[in-house]
């Protein structure tokens, strides 16, 4: 095992921008984050914060980082060096059911079997909750029920996934990872390949419950446009590495479309935050 | 039926604990009577000519059923009090093997369920695993070399389905398992295992050895008894509790590793130890009536077919339709084509390979669950 530089967290306090410091709920320091089969880092960065209440949304180009430094942050990978602590704790001296008490995560290709429900998909949302031989529980039921109601599938509780929508299915997987009832949550992509209206169902549900009950959310997004309408703070990579980190206002530029979308727009700040994209850039 | 409304639903807990559904409880019925029946059949006929009334009155004998001295003789080996003939024919002879049919059946259908869940492959069984091969040579070996540790079969079954289901695992790791890597490496083991057996076979003294050792290999029940059902009970009644109070992680792994670990699983561990009940589940059954092929593939599937792939109502399922097939293919195996009785292997093969075939041309993909 690789020695994992132990220090004592420095405290650069971070501030919003009226000033007023910000409590992070999730922190990675000098990380360096590669895949088993091969040498080179696919992420490299040197302290990446996600703020306690808020919504953090990482955007960046296919092929960028940000999924796998989801991954790092949420424990599915081991970084090679570096430190992920949530609320103060090194991520890896949680064990797996503590982990899964206080983060929830929501991978960006789930596959279920078609014969489940959505009422029985959203009852494994308890399972960190529940021991071995433990019996659900009425609190068990109330945190299914609430997250059937939050996430807007309670009509359809009795249908099987196999007869949904894309755009249902992620809303009951959505619900399952509320019934894990968590203050952190890690969502990879989870508007990719939905219409519209779906894409709007699953934003709103993830704002309503930050804005209800303070959870934190860090999301990957690709669309950057819907990522700073919807996002409190940007994390933009490009090619592994931390372009810039701030609210959509401060990223969100000209300069960083060009550089790191690889795209050439104009970019209007009144009367609110707007993307033009306007042409590709040449490689 | 979709739409209820959540407030009555509050109130309503039956709602939720609702797995059991109708299907499944109508599914286990007709399996029932289909094991009952093949059961009765098999008990009246045989080279011994009762009337079917004489045989059926024998099963239903009170005077037996109740009888303290009798349980004691069949399940702890005690002395056997007077009977007549045809009680004791029927009794002692035909009823335990009905009886082991019932137990390798559902310890079979059990571990191929576990062992679908555990790969994520619908096509995993103990056999494609290796698990079989594993078992069948460590058994052979106790039959052929090690004749003195005969009466601990299903521990050595086991045993040796472990070892090689260890090497499947070992080979198939690659910082991690996959369910095809897992098939693949089932196989590998499987072949390798299955070469050892045949050789095994060159070390046995007489004809006698290796023809049992054959009909053990393809799987029978021929010749067994009360014997049998006391060695596997036990085993049997272990494996299956845990595999019904492993339902839920079961359901879990279906969702895939990577949700399975967000949510807190610890997914090797609870898969290998749910491949150890798959192991259990199969050793006793090898212990007892040799490899008996496609039961653990078949069964599962049908039964995923009929109540859906939660596993708190197939493990049930499975539970009811494993006898099932057992008993019925036994039933073909020992009278189609009396007095000559073909291992029940050959038999669960022929009605295994056609429903593969027809499964194969009905369904576009197969292999994910």
């Amino acid at each position: 095992m690789p020695e994992t530089r132990r220090r004592e967290p420095v405290q650069e306090v971070l501030t919003d921008e009226d000033g007023v410091p910000v409590a992070s709920a999730l922190v990675a320091e000098d990380l360096d984050v590669r895949y088993p089969t091969s040498d080179e880092a696919v992420v490299e960065c040197a302290r990446l914060d996600v703020p306690e209440g808020e919504v953090t949304a990482l955007v960046g180009p296919n092929g960028s980082g940000k999924s796998t430094l989801l991954k790092a942050l949420s424990n599915h990978l081991t970084p090679e060096s570096g430190t992920v602590r949530l609320h103060g704790e090194a991520i890896q001296s949680f064990d797996q059911t503590e982990l899964a008490r206080e983060m929830g995560v929501l991978s960006q290709e789930n596959e279920s079997p078609d014969s489940i429900t959505v009422e029985d998909l959203a009852s494994h949302g308890r399972y960190p909750h529940r021991g071995f031989f433990d019996r659900v529980s009425s609190e068990d039921r109330e945190a299914v029920e609430r997250a059937l109601e939050q996430a807007g599938v309670t009509h359809l509780r009795d249908t099987e996934l196999g007869q949904l929508s894309g755009g249902q299915k992620q809303l009951a997987w959505i619900a399952m990872v509320l019934a894990q009832e968590t203050d952190v949550l890690l969502l990879d992509e989870p508007t990719t390949f939905l219409d519209l209206h779906h894409q709007f169902r699953v934003l709103e549900t993830v704002r309503q419950l930050n804005e209800g009950k303070d959870v934190t959310v860090a999301v990957v997004l690709h669309d950057i446009a819907q990522a700073a309408r919807f996002a409190d703070n940007l994390v933009a990579m490009n090619d592994g590495q931390l372009y810039d980190w701030g609210p959509p206002r401060k990223v969100v530029t000209e300069q960083l479309l060009a550089d790191v979308f690889g795209v050439e727009a104009t970019v209007e700040y009144e009367p609110e935050l707007q993307i033009l994209p306007r042409r590709a850039l040449g490689e | 039926m979709a739409g209820t409304h959540p407030t009555d639903t509050m109130t309503e807990p039956a709602h939720r604990n609702g797995w059991f559904t109708g299907r499944l409880a109508a599914f286990c019925l007709t399996s029932t009577v289909i094991t009952v029946l093949a059961g009765l059949v098999q008990v009246s006929f045989g080279s011994y000519s009762m009337t079917i009334l004489d045989a059926w009155s024998a099963v239903f004998d009170l005077d037996i059923l109740f009888d303290p001295a009798t349980w004691n003789a069949f399940l702890l080996g005690g002395e056997m009090p007077e009977m007549d003939d045809a009680t004791l024919i029927v009794w002692n002879i035909r009823l335990p093997r009905v009886l082991v049919g019932v137990l390798t059946g559902a310890t079979l259908a059990v571990s191929g369920a576990i062992f679908q869940a555990v790969t994520r492959n619908e096509l995993a069984s103990p056999y494609i695993l290796g698990v079989s091969s594993g078992a069948g040579l460590a058994v052979l070996l106790t039959l052929v070399v090690f004749t003195g540790l005969a009466p601990f079969l299903p521990l050595i079954a086991a045993t040796g389905g472990t070892v090689a289901f260890a090497l499947v695992y070992a080979i198939a790791w690659k910082g991690g398992t996959s369910p095809v890597r897992l098939v693949l490496a089932g196989v590998i083991v499987g072949t390798v295992f299955q070469s050892l057996q045949t050789g095994v076979f060159f070390f046995a003294d007489d004809l006698g050895v290796v023809q049992s050792a054959i009909a053990w290999t393809t799987g029978s029940l021929t010749g067994t008894d009360w014997e049998q059902v006391r060695l596997a009970i036990l085993p049997a009644a272990f494996a299956i509790v845990l595999a019904l109070a492993g339902a839920r992680q079961l359901n879990v792994l279906l969702l895939g590793e990577r949700t399975a670990q967000s949510l807190g699983m610890n997914v090797e561990r609870v898969r290998f130890a749910l491949s150890g009940v798959a192991i259990l589940a199969a050793g006793t059954a090898i212990a007892v009536a040799g490899i008996v092929g496609f039961v653990g593939l078949i069964v599962p599937h049908v039964v995923r077919n009929v109540v859906g792939s939660d596993y708190r109502r197939l493990v049930v399922g499975c539970l009811f339709a494993g006898p099932a097939l057992m008993v019925v293919a036994d039933v073909g195996a020992r009278l189609a084509l009396s007095p000559i009785q073909v291992p029940v292997g050959v038999v669960t093969g022929l009605i295994g390979g056609p429903y593969f075939l027809y499964l194969m041309r009905k369904q576009q993909s197969m292999g994910g669950i």
